[in-house]
């Protein structure tokens, strides 16, 4: 069932565009990320089904309802602020029984509900502690906690663990997953952080430039990025310049022809990018149907689980290459030639 | 940094020297309002409570001292009443001209009382406002409310909009953001306003000296003509007693800061 | 949000409206009586005429811009080493030592006048402390001396909170760094200290004079006839000699003067955001 409908919603502000006519659909129990750099539209998006923001244009529908003219205190949503924006004159237990009183519940009814969604979010001592008492960590349940108890036609998480450091953030995305998974929350979740969205999400919007650059899930965002812009945000990526040299060939700017993998026919001449990701690299030759290519060792760096070499190939353009750390084989060293290559079809071509 | 000993002593007894000449010149009053009634003299030959006396015992400063304190009720609450929703449109709202109106509202505070004085004046006697306690209350509220209006908006500004977005998004109606968040918030800023608006139009005297009619002499004006014509040794006791009187406000203000919510 | 954020700005109509009829109309009032004929209603500049050749009016005039001068260089010079001085001292110290600013700054003006009438008088304290050594006595009351003392005591905290805002604004580092690339504390005071603070001082100072500029009570209290300043005049005109138009006139010069450094406050940045005083 689909939950939240977007029809062709675009907001201008004079002549800047904020966000481009856009469409989109969350069914039900879904976890939809918006993902893009500041500025890219993806918080006037949520805002705009939020209802905080009004579109110029096209129409929000949430359960069936057009509600592009209702206001966002009847739109019956939850939503999670990056600040929290839990209460400081309330204490746990006021600030989540809020809008439940809101609703009119019975007392009894509201201290049961607190109770129980406390102990969902694993916070049950808390309840008559204020927000500042507690950690970064455990204000952000208390926030999804607020969300859940009135159990929202659909939850919007707007970059809900910017202000969290790294180990946390990670440990608090499984949290909201469980959470989600668990309760069959329908997600509407805004970051900028890629690995975030990868994580969590079943479907991510990529957004840039007021526009969605490409909708999919995780593993068609990394694997089939539709444009060069997505295969550079999503994950690390190898763009080289080339130009169709033939049926399934192109010749990157040294002159080297390489074999291809696309999906839309290509004309010869045409100028395109070849996505190479730094992962499917290999510093040895393996049997892989001539796609090698020679370059020059700059420099080597190894970040624990994984090894990179920054080379340079013949004519001058930077590759990197991503291989596992093994601490056996020796790192070759600034100035050494060698080999890459890579298996056929791991080379995607874009368009330029 | 180097530490220079004797720079450090200099500028400490530099900083101790102005304190000193901030804070003693007006505690000065305070012996002397426990001498004699007849004779002011310093040091005091003996203490009494005299002045007080003669103080709380005639109706001419009761009745200023009364005054005053009406026109300053009256005056802060209609300061609290138009300043801080205007102080929430300034900060919350969007719309054109929205430096304009908070220059224009914020300008009594850059023009010279006089000025502000001699056109109620004028204008009272013009349109026929002869109420005399209603003119000191419309007159003091003009140089009170811009002051309400800068400790409510710096309070607002502190008051994360989130809160009432989070609000707004779970449901809650105007009245209920309004009632359960944003004025709780405020609470601060709001009780600091309103007791140094309070303070101000206690205190006020150009305007008050200018529009007030025979028979409406607050306190202000009444040390005012006090102190001009006669000097007489009860002005030590209602100066002590005023300053008792700031010296309660600023603690109370400092009392509700610390209990500020941090946000 | 923008159909809704319009309805937010429906707030400041009531104060707005107030303020135009309590406070731009009586404005606008003195502004049209002075360019009104006394008697009549007809359109007149002899107010102005009247008022620039008037010998009285450049001579109070002359008094107002001096006397606020001296007030704003004696409280500057004052302020500057005690805001210094607090913005060093640990968190706690300051905000007790503030509260000795705070409580001189609540502190009515009349009591403050009131206290030096008793102190600076011809048989005040001071003169009778300079007569137990043999000396004086000095003339400190109802002249100038008088005045500016009274003044300077009632601006001086206006001054202390910008200056102390800018200082304690400035990162603690860059001193520091500079210390460690061997500058020494004079060097550290003059190139980079006051430097910073420079927004501080103006600001202080252009408040503090479209402050002294518009003084009634001390000047009334603590001076003689001849340090008479505008605001005086003013209120001499409107009681003594019932001349509404000279006393419109000279209100208006007064307001464009104040208006002039408050435009020049304007430009200073971070000048637009300030406290309100109390009434002088």
């Amino acid at each position: 069932m689909v939950k939240v409908q977007l029809n062709d919603v675009e907001k201008r502000y004079g002549p800047t565009v904020a966000l481009a006519p856009t469409n989109l659909s969350v069914t039900e129990g879904e976890f939809l990320t918006l993902l893009g750099p500041s500025g890219s539209g993806k918080t006037t998006l949520l805002n705009i089904v939020s209802g905080m923001t009004e579109p110029t244009g096209g129409e929000v529908w949430i359960d069936g309802v057009d509600v592009t003219n209702v206001p966002s205190a009847k739109r019956g949503l939850g939503m999670v602020f990056q600040s929290y924006a839990l209460m400081p004159h309330m204490t746990i237990f006021q600030n989540i029984a809020f809008p439940l009183q809101i609703r009119g519940l019975p007392r009894e009814e509201i201290r049961r509900k607190v109770e129980d969604v406390l102990e969902l979010v694993q916070l049950p001592h808390v309840a008559g502690r204020k927000p500042k008492e507690l950690s970064g960590g455990q204000q952000q349940r208390i926030a999804l906690a607020r969300c859940i108890v009135y159990d929202p036609s659909i939850i919007l998480m707007d970059e809900p663990l910017g202000a969290l450091d790294k180990k946390l953030r990670e440990q608090m995305q499984l949290e909201i997953k469980r959470l989600q998974v668990q309760l069959g929350i329908t997600m509407l979740y805004v970051t900028h952080d890629q690995e975030e969205a990868m994580t969590m999400s079943d479907r991510i919007i990529l957004m840039n430039n007021g526009s969605a650059e490409q909708i999919g899930t995780p593993n068609e965002l990394y694997f089939q990025p539709n444009s060069s812009f997505v295969a550079d945000f999503i994950g690390q990526s190898n763009l080289l310049d080339a130009t169709v040299a033939g049926e399934d060939r192109v010749r990157l700017v040294n002159g080297e022809i390489i074999t291809v993998r696309h999906d839309a026919p290509l004309s010869h001449g045409q100028s395109v990018k070849v996505l190479l990701r730094p992962e499917v690299l290999h510093l040895r030759e393996i049997d892989a149907g001539g796609n090698r290519l020679d370059a020059t060792i700059r420099g080597s760096v190894i970040s624990g689980s994984t090894v990179k070499h920054f080379l340079e190939l013949d004519g001058g353009t930077s590759v990197l290459v991503e291989e596992l750390s093994n601490g056996t084989n020796a790192a070759p060293a600034p100035g050494d030639r060698v080999t890459i290559s890579w298996s056929v079809g791991q080379a995607r071509v874009l368009p330029a | 940094m180097s530490a220079d000993p004797q720079a450090n002593r200099l500028l400490k007894g530099a900083a101790f020297a102005v304190l000193a000449f901030l804070v003693l010149p007006s505690l000065i009053v305070v012996p002397i309002s426990f001498g004699d009634t007849h004779e002011m003299v310093f040091p005091p030959p003996s203490l009494s409570l005299d002045l007080y006396r003669q103080y709380f015992g005639d109706p001419q400063w009761l009745a200023a001292t009364w005054l005053s304190v009406r026109v300053a009720i009256w005056t802060t609450l209609i300061s609290l009443l138009l300043g801080i929703p205007a102080a929430y449109g300034l900060v919350r709202g969007r719309f054109p001209g929205k430096r304009l109106v908070a220059m224009f509202l914020l300008s009594p505070i850059m023009v010279p009382s006089v000025v502000i004085a001699l056109g109620l004046y004028i204008y009272f006697v013009r349109i026929g406002l002869s109420h005399g306690e209603l003119r000191l209350v419309l007159g003091l509220t003009v140089v009170t409310m811009p002051f309400v209006i800068v400790t409510a908006t710096a309070g607002l500004q502190n008051v994360d909009p989130n809160l009432e977005k989070a609000a707004t998004v779970m449901g809650a109606g105007p009245f209920t953001v309004l009632f359960r968040v944003t004025l709780p918030l405020l609470k601060p800023a709001i009780v600091g306003g309103s007791l140094f608006a309070f303070l101000m139009s206690f205190d006020e005297v150009v305007i008050a000296w200018f529009i007030t009619r025979a028979g409406y002499e607050t306190l202000p004006i009444k040390m005012f003509s006090s102190i001009q014509w006669e000097i007489s040794p009860v002005l030590a006791a209602v100066s002590s007693l005023l300053m008792l009187f700031s010296v309660v406000v600023c603690v109370l203000v400092v009392v509700t800061r610390r209990n500020e919510p941090q946000q | 949000m923008t159909q809704r954020r319009f309805k937010t700005a429906y707030f400041v109509i009531p104060a707005v409206v107030f303020m135009i009829a309590v406070y731009a109309l009586p404005l606008a009032g003195v502004a049209l009586q002075s360019v009104t004929d006394a008697d009549g209603g007809s359109w007149s500049l002899a107010g102005y005429r009247d008022i620039f050749s008037s010998t009285l009016f450049y001579k109070v005039a002359w008094s107002t811009f001096t006397i606020s001068l001296l007030s704003t260089t004696v409280s500057l010079s004052l302020a500057f080493p005690l805001a210094y001085f607090l913005s060093k001292q640990r968190p706690k110290v300051r905000a007790v030592l503030m509260i000795f600013v705070l409580v001189p700054f609540w502190t009515s003006v009349l009591v403050k006048a009131f206290a030096f009438t008793i102190l600076l008088g011809q048989s005040g304290i001071i003169n009778d402390a300079l007569a137990f050594f043999g000396l004086g006595p000095l003339p400190l009351l109802f002249n100038k001396a008088g005045v500016i003392v009274g003044m300077s005591h009632f601006l001086i905290p206006f001054m202390v909170f910008p200056i102390l805002t800018s200082l304690m604004a400035q990162p603690p580092e860059l001193r520091r760094a500079a210390s460690i690339m061997g500058a020494g504390r004079l060097r550290i005071f003059f190139r980079i200290t006051l430097p910073l603070c420079l927004p501080g001082i103006m600001t202080g100072t252009l408040l503090v004079l479209i402050l002294s500029l518009g003084f009634f009570v001390v000047p009334a209290l603590l001076g003689g006839r001849q340090d008479m300043m505008l605001s005086n005049l003013v209120d001499f005109y409107t009681r003594e000699t019932l001349n509404w138009q000279a006393a419109s006139t000279l209100a208006v010069i007064l307001f464009s003067f104040a208006m002039i450094v408050a435009y020049t406050l304007a430009r200073v940045p971070g000048g637009s955001s300030l406290l309100g005083g109390q009434d002088r």
